[in-house]
């Protein structure tokens, strides 16, 4: 069974693996989202999914790349402040879709590949699913909390 | 010349929408493109909306057919943040859900690939030995779909009598044994129509990082019941079936062996299912500020739910969903390179896709 300290050593990571509810976390640091894909793939491991989070209060957003090694679930989270991250699709085939769903919900892009056409709705806006009814849910519920103080 | 065929998204063989842009030069496919998201119901928005009853009985609708398994899943990641573990019994109990919704999803595939192929007899005799293991389903759970049988904390319903469901699994084994498996494996039908067909090689099956029968059809030894059990799989012996051709027939075989393995495993759930409570921590939950993943082995491969919460709120703030046919999908196109036209309906069918759950 492949070493996870070798891996997290191949990473450049500084902090430890630590598990939590059944996920080995490792905070990336400096290691850009492209070099961490190409060291899971050295390491035979299965890219599985993104999965992204819009940051509370701000324009970033947090995602969350998953990859099964061996049977073990392996997450490294990257945090972005703006709009934008790196494409992995020309290093893993089966990053294509989720990347462009991630690009039409939250209107993130991936540089360096073509997100268009939409993948579920082509011919519509991107960011209308998640990143902007997300928004316009809080204001109503800012409204309602203020009052409810009053 | 070269000309291009759509396929869909009102499909020749399949009763969901989606469509396949062919690139062929005569009647062999050079390239194809697919489209996705005629199913489109913004389920993963929806269940920000929802509290932790009812997004239970939305995940339950992402799927006809796996039902079950996403409720399972979501409940495993809800049972994270909230502390909770389910008691032995459930435990059990969702094995001998999830075995009978491997069966009942492979048996259905089974007839409608044999109806792609042009053999009805094969179908009838599939949807059969179907509504036999759904009235298993209905025994248990009240419902032939849609079971509502998870609970965060557990299971909704007990399986009084455990022991009355074997002649059941028995009878199915027989009909597979006896009928299924040796047609599918042997008539001069099923072996022209699916053998050599659709392949996806080991090496591309890698690349695009496809799961479930799909994988194992391609040489691939991944299972999650094995790999990493959840439930009470960690106690269940059987084989993971492996076959190293590629193409129609070893998804074909894959399949049927896996029901046999099925079988199996339902044995020893419903003969060693251990007395006790099948749910805990009551009505009310306190989830933990954070994010959960739980994965399940679906019958169409991995099912993947990351959930995240705030504490103190009664909704989610995200689920997202990674289900099996959203990765297995996007090799269709590899698949079908250099087929020919009149085999892509079948080829297609052979991943067993399930377009409500891509497109949520």
């Amino acid at each position: 069974m492949t070493d996870l300290e070798s891996l997290r050593e191949k990473l450049g990571a500084a902090e430890p693996w630590v598990e939590s509810r059944g996920t080995w976390w490792l905070n990336p640091g400096s290691t850009s989202v492209r070099q961490a894909a190409a060291i899971m793939n050295e390491a035979h491991a299965r890219f599985i999914t993104i999965t992204a989070y819009q940051l509370a209060g701000s324009e970033g957003f947090r995602l969350e790349y998953h990859w099964d090694l061996e049977g073990r679930l392996l997450g490294l989270p990257f945090t972005i402040a703006g709009n934008a991250i790196d494409s992995i699709f020309d290093l893993s085939e089966a990053a294509d879709w989720i990347e462009r769903e991630i690009h039409e919900e939250y209107s993130l892009d991936f540089t360096g590949r073509v997100l268009e056409p939409l993948l579920l709705r082509q011919g519509d806006e991107s960011g209308v699913n998640l990143r902007e009814v997300t928004a316009a849910r809080q204001a109503p519920t800012a409204q309602v909390a203020k009052e409810v103080a009053q | 010349m070269s000309y291009r065929i759509p396929m869909g998204p009102y499909h020749p063989g399949l009763e969901e929408p989606y469509k396949l842009d062919m690139i062929c030069e005569g009647e062999t496919v050079q390239d194809a493109e697919l489209n996705i998201g005629f199913n489109f119901r913004g389920i993963e928005h929806l269940a920000e909306t929802r509290n932790y009853y009812q997004v239970i009985a939305l995940m339950e609708r992402v799927c006809g057919i796996c039902s079950f398994i996403h409720t399972l899943t979501l409940c495993q990641a809800m049972e994270k943040l909230a502390g909770l573990e389910a008691p032995p019994r459930a435990k059990y109990i969702r094995v001998v859900m999830a075995e009978l919704e491997r069966l009942h999803s492979h048996v259905l595939w089974a007839g409608i690939a044999a109806k792609l192929m042009g053999f009805k007899t094969m179908f009838m005799t599939c949807f059969a030995l179907r509504e036999k293991v759904m009235d298993v389903l209905q025994a248990i759970s009240g419902n032939r779909v849609n079971y509502s049988m998870n609970r965060v904390g557990g299971v909704n319903r007990d399986v009084e009598d455990p022991l009355a469901l074997l002649p059941l699994i028995d009878e199915l084994e027989r009909e597979m044994v006896k009928t299924v498996i040796p047609i599918f494996t042997s008539s001069a039908t099923a072996i022209s129509r699916c053998a050599g067909i659709g392949v996806l090689t080991p090496e591309k099956a890698v690349s695009c990082a496809v799961v479930g029968p799909m994988a194992r059809a391609s040489g691939i030894d991944q299972d999650l019941r094995r790999d990493a059990p959840y439930a009470a799989y960690e106690e269940m012996k059987f084989e993971v079936p492996v076959q190293p051709a590629g193409d129609v027939k070893a998804r074909l075989l894959v399949r049927a062996l896996e029901i046999l393995e099925s079988c199996k495993i339902l044995r020893q759930a419903l003969t060693a299912m251990p007395l006790g409570e099948v749910s805990v921590g009551g009505d009310k939950f306190n989830f933990e500020t954070g994010t959960a993943t739980s994965r399940v082995e679906a019958p169409r491969g991995e099912v993947i739910y990351s959930v995240s919460w705030k504490a103190g709120s009664r909704n989610p703030a995200r689920v997202h969903v990674r289900t099996p046919t959203y990765a297995n999908m996007p090799a269709v196109r590899w698949m079908v390179r250099g087929a020919r036209l009149a085999d892509t309906p079948l080829i297609q069918a052979s991943i067993d896709p399930c377009y409500s759950c891509t497109d949520r």
